[in-house]
């Protein structure tokens, strides 16, 4: 493609009072070599009459074009010109709502910027998706309880063929387990009977959802699109390609046997899912003599919320305690039921439920810290608690306890069993063999073909839940097209597991759709670029597959990478780890970053610092600080980058060697609550940094000179003062040695 | 740290409700209500505890809990508690069923805080006076002799000394046996849950009355400001009429007294009644009657008024407003219908007079009229246990 620029520079927003756009246009066409008759501008350029002048010039052949206008984070659709090459040059948020307007620095800042647009479209190209052939959109279902048979519904429902494994011989998981369900309808009164066998129905008469009972997933092989999944099936396997994968494994109770000092093991005390098999039974009784039970107490948080046991809440025992309790009512009017409770919590229109149940003369409710339990003679117990509102120290006779038990996901036991073997490893080959020999095997759920272990990784304080900390992207996991929902992913009720459902099954949609269009998934759901390396200057150093935060990179036989490119996410995580720097974009790579910071203008007096701004956090906080009218520091020109995972070492010697004074990273927060979207970007920038100030130190440049700001879209008032203090700290130091030579 | 044993008591609860407090269970235990309380003692607090203990049926710590009484029923709690669970009308309804704990007979007791048995507890004085007169006669009221001079005499229909007297005499001492067994049992409880050794009692006495007098704890209420007023009325009313009452007595029984002793009766001693209007006993009397009037009046006007905040309350507490307004209209109408001399009207209205005011002393131990004495216990033993 021969390209065509148009340059357009927008007066609006108060951009022409803080801006001399004469000035700019001339210095924009001297800085980047372009005509300067290209160079236009109007007063309101996403008018219809403003993008008119756009569109008059692309029908006249221009297909590369800069707009010096807002942030690209607003007014996306009305300058999306498909088949050019657009960028978008923020004057608007990082210079005239930013800087002290009419400034010769307003106008040098401004100038930088529209240069390292013009720049960057120069070394761009046009990017073609990559749509790899024989491509799937079947989406596969693990797990048959309400989550799954809801998820496969919603898929089937939208047209899309579903496979369906459920381990057990029956479908319906917990949920046919149950006597009755919450109530689902205002007035949340009346219990409701299960509505998991009505799913079931559908889902067995539903043509495109083929099911597997018994089954269990025993590989899961290649990238989203082009996942061939082995179902074992009464002893024999199959293999099924499909496109993505919902995650829905479901839970299981927390090992009561744990909880001896809540008296688990006499037999009047059971656990709450005893108590829905005994009233599906029918009489609420005491085990120990089979007589009607009087007195149910009901003890909360039994294992959660406790440090020692679940140190998590599971949100629904509350309501389904409440709602054994309407058991022991409606068929023993003279019983009474007792809860004994931290904090009761009823999310959601559960609430309206609690009222209702608290309503009812024989529930009584307690706060209370419960201790024990004891005998109270003639199989009876007493529930023994602290501070509670009864009292400091009450004793409370009941003839039948019930133990309101946590959720515990199904991927705790692979992921814990995959962590131990990971540690054992780390000690060698004799206690990796100690361990496998030692170590029963839990059920593995989806055998994932994965460099980095076969399940979902485990998260640190996700307490083996299938989370991703994606926290705007809740269905997300850290395997690309493989989708939790219902209790795997946290713990929820009923009805929110449905509505968890939907939400999986639309991203599991939504990925099969991109990947036939050669999109990228999450979080960039609008890219059709691709990494694409220059493997003949490979030197096989593995550091493109170690890296890869989603495992879309393997090496052949010879060390050489190749990508499973539907499991990238285009975070350039590679691009930034590459020693030879052989990986680009069509509209991202190494030597365009470095042009674009080479192209700053560096004065001969005062400082000039760049900064490498991350897109998903730090960028928007920059734009959130300008809108609020803070002030940037005039020395500082911003850059984005896809995610500081990207970030080249060399980048630091480009600037460095034209004279720049400092260089800040601004990256998203890592560690254990991390917010990077793509998990580990500004972690792997710190690591490599570390490495570069020893190297700057070498050169007599002093390694505070670069730096790394860990920043969260909300500390945006608080971004100016840091990149104020870093400026400070550069001015202390003195200018780069290196200036103008 | 002693540990409790707590028995839950489902009865309990469904009297509790049942007795006006249906919102019992909408309390969450936020503690609102003991925040707002300008009543309660800082230490353990009302009514947060007492709705608790009710919402478990704990009746051993309810009934003879002395809070219950320091109570006023200012109703702030209830204007202010964000579940619309009333404490103020469940306290009411705990105080009911503790004067009911400590009356006997049970079964008045029962029949007193129950709309059913209305009708036949009423029964029961309108017989008796109208049993006298069957046998004497004078149902037909032409039967009654007129006096010349003054017209229509109430005791030519009822005589006060030979009927009424006794009757209410009797009535009188059946409320104080009542009474006095009642509170001792309660003073007894509370002392043995308090696990004080008591204090000083006479003192304790002296500063609960003074401030019942003056109406101290009364004027803490917020929402239902204007109560203290209408109490006061009422209450002083009630005083009023006690005093001219005894006076009546001194007229009737001072004169006879005199002569028994063989000396000459003073003049002033007006003996039988009626007695002119201008006598001071006559305008003391006429004095409390208007005052109750307006007291009572209020009563009503604040209870409706505030009813959206504070509720309704409930038919005990309506059925002791309702006999004392009747008790207050039929006196008043009998004095009119005495004076403007209709036969026809005056008779009735004073048998109907004298049966609300039989039914109000001779049921006092039962009905809401006892929150006077048992009132005054708790807070003279809270007074002399230090719960301030």
């Amino acid at each position: 493609m021969e390209k065509k620029y148009g340059v357009y520079i927008c007066k609006g927003c108060g951009i022409e009072k803080a801006i001399d756009i004469e000035k700019l246009s001339k210095n924009a066409a001297k800085g980047a070599k372009v005509p300067e008759e290209i160079v236009k501008n109007h007063a309101v350029l996403c008018s219809p009459e403003g993008l008119e002048l756009i569109k008059s010039d692309i029908k006249e052949g221009t297909n590369t074009i800069v707009i010096a206008a807002c942030s690209p984070r607003v007014k996306y659709e009305e300058f999306d010109f498909p088949g050019t090459i657009t960028e978008r040059v923020n004057i608007r948020e990082l210079v005239a709502w930013s800087q002290q307007p009419n400034t010769e620095e307003a106008q040098m800042t401004a100038a930088d910027y529209l240069r390292i647009g013009i720049i960057k479209v120069q070394k761009g190209t046009l990017p073609e998706p990559n749509v790899l052939e024989d491509l799937s959109k079947t989406i596969l279902v693990v797990g048959g309880g309400i989550s799954g048979l809801s998820a496969s519904l919603e898929a089937a429902n939208a047209g899309y063929q579903v496979v369906l494994v459920e381990k057990e011989a029956e479908l319906g998981g917990w949920a046919a387990k149950l006597y009755k369900e919450v109530p689902r309808q205002y007035p949340y009164e009346k219990l409701d009977d299960p509505i998991i066998f009505s799913k079931i129905k559908e889902v067995e008469s539903n043509l495109n959802i083929k099911v597997f009972k018994s089954a269990v997933v025993e590989k899961t092989e290649g990238q989203p699109g082009l996942l061939d999944v082995t179902i074992r099936n009464n002893g024999t396997s199959e293999t099924i390609r499909v496109g993505s994968v919902i995650m829905a494994s479901g839970w299981k109770p927390y090992d009561a046997a744990k909880l001896g000092y809540l008296g688990y093991g006499k037999p009047n005390v059971i656990t709450s899912v005893q108590m829905e098999e005994m009233a599906k039974k029918g009489k609420i009784i005491r085990p120990s003599d089979g007589k009607e039970a009087k007195k149910v107490a009901f003890i909360q948080c039994a294992g959660s919320r406790d440090q020692n046991h679940l140190p998590y809440c599971s949100s629904f025992c509350c309501a389904t305690s409440l709602k054994q309790a309407k058991y022991v009512r409606e068929k023993n009017s003279d019983a009474i039921a007792m809860i004994f409770y931290k904090d009761i919590r009823t999310p959601g229109q559960s609430e309206i439920f609690y009222k209702n149940m608290q309503n009812d003369p024989g529930v009584l409710l307690t706060k209370a810290d419960v201790t024990g339990i004891s005998d109270a003679g003639n199989s009876s117990l007493f529930v023994e608690a602290e501070n509670a509102l009864l009292g400091e120290k009450i004793k409370v006779e009941a003839d039948l306890v019930v133990l309101a038990i946590g959720v515990v996901p199904s991927t705790r036991a692979p992921q814990e069993y995959l962590d131990g073997l990971t540690e054992a490893q780390k000690k060698g080959d004799v206690a990796k063999n100690a361990y496998l020999e030692t170590t029963p095997k839990p059920e593995f759920i989806l055998n994932l073909d994965y460099r980095q272990g076969p399940e979902i990784p485990s998260l640190e304080g996700a307490y083996g839940f299938a989370d991703s900390n994606f926290i705007c992207f809740q269905y997300e996991t850290r395997r690309t097209g493989i989708y939790a929902a219902g209790c795997v992913r946290q713990p929820m009720n009923i009805s929110e597991a449905q509505l968890d459902a939907a939400g999986t099954a639309m991203k599991a949609i939504q990925c099969v759709e991109h990947v036939a269009k050669g999109i990228a998934v999450h979080p960039r759901a609008w890219d059709i670029t691709f990494p694409d390396p220059l493997l003949i200057k490979c030197t096989a150093c593995k550091r493109c597959t170690e890296e890869c935060p989603f495992g879309a990179i393997d090496e052949d036989e010879k060390g050489i990478p190749f990508y499973k490119i539907n499991r990238c996410r285009r975070c350039g995580t590679c691009m930034g780890a590459c020693p030879e720097r052989i990986v680009s974009f069509k509209d991202y790579s190494v030597d365009m970053i470095g042009s674009m910071l080479k192209s700053v203008e560096v004065p001969d007096e005062g400082l000039r610092i760049i900064a490498l701004a991350c897109e998903n956090d730090a960028y928007p906080a920059l734009d959130s600080a300008a809108i609020n009218r803070k002030q940037l520091h005039p020395s500082v020109r911003f850059i984005p980058v896809r995610c500081l995972g990207s970030t080249n070492l060399v980048w630091v010697a480009d600037a460095f060697s034209r004279g720049i004074d400092g260089l800040i990273l601004l990256g998203c927060k890592y560690g254990e609550n991390y917010q990077c979207h793509f998990v580990k970007g500004s972690e792997l920038a710190n690591y490599r940094f570390s490495k570069v100030q020893e190297t700057l130190d070498k050169l007599q440049l002093e390694s505070e000179r670069c730096q790394l700001i860990q920043i969260a879209i909300s500390d945006y008032d608080k971004l100016p003062d840091m990149i104020n203090d870093f400026v400070n700290r550069i001015e202390e130091i003195g200018p780069n040695p290196f200036k103008g030579l | 740290m002693t540990e409790q044993i707590i028995k839950p008591d489902l009865n309990f609860i469904n009297d509790v409700i049942s007795s006006g407090g249906e919102s019992l269970k909408k309390c969450f235990q936020c503690a609102t209500c003991s925040v707002v309380c300008n009543v309660t003692p800082d230490d353990k607090p009302f009514p947060r505890k007492e709705m608790l203990h009710a919402q478990w049926g704990l009746k051993d710590k309810l009934l003879s809990n002395p809070d219950i009484w320091l109570c006023h029923q200012c109703s702030d709690c209830t204007a202010y508690c964000p579940r619309g669970a009333k404490p103020g009308e469940v306290l009411g309804a705990i105080r009911k069923l503790s004067l009911q704990h400590y009356s006997s007979p049970k079964f008045l007791a029962k029949m007193a805080g129950d709309i059913k048995y209305f009708l036949l507890l009423f029964a029961a004085p309108v017989l008796i006076f109208l049993t006298y007169l069957g046998i004497t006669g004078k149902l037909d009221f032409a039967n009654v002799p007129k006096d010349p001079v003054k017209g229509i005499v109430f005791s030519k229909l009822i005589p006060t000394t030979f009927f009424i007297d006794p009757v209410f005499i009797a009535a009188a001492a059946f409320a104080v046996i009542v009474f006095a067994r009642g509170i001792i049992r309660y003073w007894n409880d509370m002392s043995r849950n308090a696990g004080t050794k008591g204090g000083n009692i006479i003192g304790a006495a002296i500063s609960a009355i003074t401030e019942i007098l003056a109406h101290r704890r009364f004027n803490k209420c917020e929402v239902t400001k204007g109560r203290s007023i209408s109490h006061i009325l009422v209450f002083y009313s009630f005083v009023g009429l006690a005093i001219t009452t005894t006076w009546a007595l001194i007229y009737l029984y001072g004169p006879i007294a005199m002569k028994f002793l063989g000396m000459e009766p003073f003049k002033w001693l007006l003996g039988e009644s009626p007695y002119p209007l201008t006598d001071p006993m006559k305008i003391l009397g006429n004095a409390s009657a208007a005052a109750l009037a307006l007291g009572i009046l209020l009563v009503i006007f604040n209870r409706i008024k505030n009813s959206a905040k504070a509720g309704i309350g409930s038919y005990y507490d309506w059925l002791f407003i309702g006999i004392v307004f009747f008790v207050m209209a039929t006196g008043i109408l009998s004095e009119v219908f005495r004076l403007m001399d209709i036969a026809g009207l005056a008779y009735p209205t004073y048998i109907a007079h004298l049966s609300f005011v039989l039914f109000l002393f001779a049921y006092a131990p039962f009905s809401k009229m006892a929150h006077m004495v048992y009132r005054a216990t708790a807070m003279i033993f809270a007074k002399q246990a230090g719960r301030e």
